[in-house]
C-alpha cells in the first residue's frame, strides 16, 4: 500500500513538477533504504513504462581494459549497447527516472544535491538520515559518527560498531579513483588524515572549538581519520606510521591549519567524496602529506611525504581529488593501473585495481555493497564525459608543469585556462578561507602558527596575489557565470 | 553574396581591437538589418554583443542570412593593414569557406585585398532579455578608464556602488583600499562629458577589474560608456558605434563575499 503511495509520488514528481527522481534522493526523502529506493524505481520503471526516461546505472568489468572495474550511468536506449561492453555479468539498476534526459548531466543529481545540503544545514542534534547513514549500502565498523558536535571526543581508532561516513553525499572532498595512464594529479584540498598521536589530535580538535561553520568541515575529517587510521595501519605497519607521525607533529599541525583552511574554501564546492574503506584510507593519508608538501615550506612534511609513496611496492592507482567550484567538474574514473615510478609527488597512489576491490570486498562483504557507493563515481564520470561535447570549450585536461619549489605538479584545469591561473585560485581561496578562519576563530587556534612560516618565505602567497592582480582569476569560486543569467537559444 | 561598404573603417578596427583580447574566435551574423557579432570569453564570464545596423554602412547587401566564423585576431591582424582613413569593405559568397577584406585609400589611389579564411564555430547564441535596470550611469569613457586602470593597481575587483549620492568604486588589495566617488553632473559645456545617474533604486555589486579593463579598449569607439547595473543581472557596459550601432559587454557579477558562511561543508 504504501508502496504504491510512493510510485504515485514519483509520478507526479517526474510527470508534473519535472524533478530528476533518483534513488538517493527517494531513499532519503521517504525515508526507505537505499536498496528499497533503488527497488521501488524498479518498480516504478516496471509498472508505469512510459511517459518517462530511464537511467541506469551499469557496473560490472570491462571487456576491454584488463581489471577494470567500470559503472556507468547510461539512459534506457542506450543501455543493450553499453551492456556489451561489460565482460559478462553486469549489474543493472535504476539509477533515476526523469521527465526526459536532462542535457546538463548534471540536472541529475541537482534534486538530490540540495537534498543533501538541507540534511547538512540542519543542527548537529538533529540525528538526520545522512548523519547516522542509516540509509547507505555500505557499513564500516570502524566508523563511529560523531553526531553531538565538535567536542566529541577523540579517541585512538577502535573497532566500534559503527558506521561509515555515508559516502555518497556526506564529506566534504571528492576522491575520484582514477589511474590514467602516465596522469598524474594534485589534490587541491583533501581531507587531512595524518597518522598522529591522540594528544596532538585533540589539542588539534579543541582548538577547533568554537570556530563556527568551519568545524562543520573540518570535524568530520577528524572523524574519518581516526577511522582510517587502522586499515591503513594494517597495511603498512602501523608501528612505523605512527611513529613517524609523531616525529613531525608540529609540522603535521601546521598541515591541519592549513588543511583546515583549505577545508573551508572547498566548502562552497558541492564535491562529493567516495571513501571505500581501503582506498581512501590510503588515499587520504596520501593526501594529506601532499597538502603537507603544498602548503607548507617545512622540511619535515618532505620527508613525511616521501615515505608514502615509496611505501608500497605493488602497482599503483592515483586518486584523483580534484575541489573546484564547479559542481560537475569532478571526473571519477577506474583506469588502468600505473607503474609508480616517475609519478610525481603530488600523486596519490593505491594499489592495483584487484587488490582494492578485494579488500573492499573483504570489509563490505559483498560487492553488491559498493555499487550503490561507486555510484556517484560513476555519475560524475558519465557527466565529465557528456560535457564534454555538449560544450567543447569547457574540457577538462590534465597539466603538468613545474612550480616554484621545483615540484612537478599536475593538475586537472578546464582547457583554455592556464594553470598558472588555477594555482593562483587555489593560493587566493585559501587565503580567503584564511582570513575566514582568522575572523571566526579564538585567539588560540592554528592558524597564527601557519601563517607565520607562510610570511616567512612569503613564495606561495606573493607570486599568487601578483598574477591575482593580472588575472583575477577565472575559477574565483565566487566569479558569477554568465551562463546562469542569460540562456541558451 | 555579401558586400559591406564601410566608409569608417576605422570603426571596425577599433571595435576588433575593442574585442579581440575578450574573445578569440567568433561568429559574425549578417542578416539584412545588421552585421553582428555575439560571443562569450572563454570562461563564460562576460559575454561582447556587437551590433553595426545596416543604415551605417554606404553599401550593405546581404542576400541571405550568414554566420561567418573568424578568428578575431587574425581578422584583426588584416585589419591592421588599413589605414585609419581607409574605406572597408566586406566580401563574402554563399559557401565559400573565406571572407575578404578590401581596403582603399580615400583618394582611390590604392586598394589593398585581403582573403581570410573562415572557421567553423559552435557559437552559443544567449537570449539576453530586455531588461529594466535598477541604475544606468552615462560617463565619459575615459573618465571610466581611467578608474578602472586606477583601481586594479590596487585590488582586483570592483564594487559599484549606485546610490542617490552618486556612483561610487572602490576596490581593496593587500595594499589599501581606493573609493572613488562620481557625482552627477550635467552642467558641461560639451554633453559627452557629462555624468548622468539615473536610479531607480539603489545597487552595489562586485566585478572583476581584470574583465572591466578589458572593456575599456573600447574607450576609442565612443566618448561616453553606459554602465547598466542591476542586482539580478551582469551588468552592462556599452559603447556607442558613432551612429550606426553599439559594442556591449556583460560581465557576470561577483558573489558576496558573506555568502561563504551559508556555504560550509557538512559534515557527517
Amino acid at each position: 500500500m504504501e508502496t504504491l503511495g510512493i510510485l504515485d509520488e514519483i509520478e507526479v514528481l517526474v510527470s508534473d513538477k519535472v524533478q530528476v527522481v533518483s534513488y538517493k534522493w527517494l531513499s532519503r526523502n521517504f525515508l526507505v533504504s537505499s536498496n528499497a529506493a533503488k527497488r521501488l524505481l524498479q518498480e516504478f520503471v516496471n509498472t508505469r513504462g512510459s511517459g518517462f526516461e530511464v537511467v541506469y546505472t551499469l557496473s560490472g568489468w570491462l571487456k576491454n581494459n584488463p581489471s577494470s572495474y567500470h559503472i556507468r550511468l547510461v539512459s534506457g536506449p542506450k543501455l543493450e549497447e553499453a551492456k556489451q561492453e561489460f565482460n559478462g555479468n553486469c549489474s543493472v539498476q535504476v539509477y533515476s527516472v526523469q521527465a526526459c534526459i536532462p542535457k546538463d548531466p548534471a540536472a541529475l543529481w541537482n534534486a538530490e544535491f540540495v537534498q543533501a545540503e538541507e540534511l547538512f544545514k540542519q543542527s548537529f542534534t538533529v540525528d538526520n538520515c545522512l548523519r547516522d547513514n542509516r540509509f547507505c549500502g555500505i557499513r564500516n565498523s570502524f566508523v563511529k559518527h560523531n553526531v553531538d558536535g565538535p567536542a566529541a571526543s577523540i579517541a585512538a581508532p577502535q573497532p566500534k560498531s559503527a558506521e561509515i561516513p555515508v559516502p555518497l553525499k556526506s564529506n566534504s572532498g571528492c576522491q575520484n579513483i582514477s589511474a590514467p595512464p602516465s596522469k598524474q594529479t594534485k589534490f587541491h584540498q583533501s581531507p587531512n588524515v595524518g597518522p598522529e598521536s591522540p594528544n596532538l589530535e585533540s589539542s588539534v580538535k579543541s582548538e577547533r572549538n568554537g570556530t563556527g561553520v568551519h568545524d562543520l568541515a573540518t570535524k568530520q575529517t577528524v572523524d574519518e581519520e581516526k577511522v582510517l587510521l587502522l586499515p591503513a595501519g594494517k597495511k603498512k605497519g602501523q608501528g612505523n606510521r605512527i611513529s613517524s607521525g609523531n616525529g613531525g607533529s608540529l609540522s603535521n599541525l601546521w598541515g591541519r591549519a592549513s588543511a583546515k583552511s583549505k577545508l573551508s574554501s572547498a566548502q562552497a564546492d558541492n564535491d562529493k567524496h567516495i571513501p571505500n574503506p581501503t582506498v581512501s584510507a590510503e588515499a587520504q593519508i596520501s593526501a594529506c602529506e601532499v597538502r603537507e608538501i603544498e602548503s607548507s615550506d617545512d622540511e619535515a612534511q618532505g620527508v613525511n611525504f616521501k615515505r608514502a609513496s615509496n611505501g608500497d611496492n605493488s602497482r599503483k592507482r592515483m586518486v584523483v581529488l580534484d575541489y573546484s567550484d564547479d559542481e560537475y567538474e569532478d571526473a571519477v574514473n577506474l583506469a588502468s593501473p600505473e607503474l609508480p615510478k616517475g609519478q610525481s609527488s603530488a600523486t596519490l597512489l593505491l594499489r592495483d585495481d584487484t587488490s582494492v576491490v578485494k579488500s573492499i570486498d573483504s570489509k563490505t562483504s559483498s560487492l553488491e555493497k559498493i555499487q550503490s557507493n561507486m555510484t556517484l563515481c560513476d555519475v560524475k564520470k558519465d557527466m565529465a564525459a557528456d560535457a564534454a561535447p555538449n560544450s567543447p570549450k569547457r574540457r577538462k585536461v590534465l597539466k603538468t608543469r613545474i612550480d616554484e619549489r621545483g615540484r612537478e605538479v599536475t593538475e586537472v584545469v578546464w582547457e583554455g585556462e592556464e594553470t598558472e591561473t588555477n594555482k593562483v585560485e587555489s593560493q587566493d581561496s585559501k587565503k580567503e578561507a584564511e582570513n575566514n578562519a582568522d575572523t571566526n576563530t579564538a585567539n588560540n587556534r592554528a592558524p597564527p602558527i601557519k601563517k607565520s612560516p607562510a610570511a616567512g618565505n612569503g613564495a606561495p602567497s606573493n607570486p599568487g596575489s601578483k598574477a591575482g592582480n593580472k588575472k583575477g582569476g577565472n575559477k574565483d569560486p565566487k566569479q558569477g557565470n554568465i551562463l546562469s543569467f542569460f540562456k541558451r537559444v | 553574396m555579401l558586400e559591406l561598404r564601410l566608409v569608417q573603417g576605422s570603426l571596425l578596427k577599433k571595435v576588433l581591437e575593442a574585442i579581440k583580447d575578450l574573445v578569440n574566435d567568433a561568429n559574425f551574423d549578417c542578416s539584412s538589418s545588421g552585421f553582428s557579432l555575439q560571443a562569450m570569453d572563454s570562461s563564460h564570464v562576460a559575454l561582447v554583443a556587437l551590433l553595426l545596423r545596416s543604415e551605417g554602412f554606404e553599401h550593405y547587401r546581404c542576400d541571405r542570412n550568414m554566420s561567418m566564423g573568424m578568428n578575431l585576431g587574425n581578422m584583426s591582424k588584416m585589419l591592421k593593414c588599413a589605414g585609419n582613413d581607409d574605406i572597408i569593405t566586406i566580401k563574402g559568397d554563399d559557401g565559400s569557406d573565406t571572407v575578404t577584406f578590401m581596403f582603399e585609400s580615400p583618394t582611390q589611389d590604392k586598394i589593398a585585398d585581403f582573403e581570410m579564411k573562415l572557421m567553423d564555430i559552435d557559437s552559443e547564441h544567449l537570449g539576453i532579455p530586455e531588461a529594466e535596470y535598477q541604475a544606468i550611469v552615462t560617463m565619459p569613457s575615459s573618465e571610466f578608464a581611467r578608474i578602472c586602470k586606477d583601481l586594479s593597481s590596487i585590488g582586483d575587483t570592483v564594487v559599484i556602488s549606485v546610490t542617490k549620492e552618486g556612483v561610487k568604486f572602490s576596490t581593496r588589495g593587500d595594499i589599501g583600499t581606493a573609493n572613488i566617488v562620481l557625482r552627477q553632473n550635467t552642467t558641461v559645456d560639451k554633453p559627452e562629458d557629462a555624468t548622468v545617474i539615473e536610479m531607480n533604486e539603489p545597487v552595489s555589486l562586485t566585478f572583476a577589474l581584470r574583465y572591466m579593463n578589458s572593456f575599456t579598449k573600447a574607450t576609442s569607439l565612443s566618448n561616453t560608456v553606459k554602465i547598466s547595473l542591476s542586482s539580478e543581472l551582469p551588468v552592462v557596459v556599452e559603447y556607442k558605434i558613432a551612429e550606426m550601432g553599439y559594442v556591449r559587454f556583460y560581465l557576470a557579477p561577483k558573489i558576496e563575499e558573506d555568502e561563504d558562511e551559508n556555504e560550509t561543508k557538512p559534515k557527517v
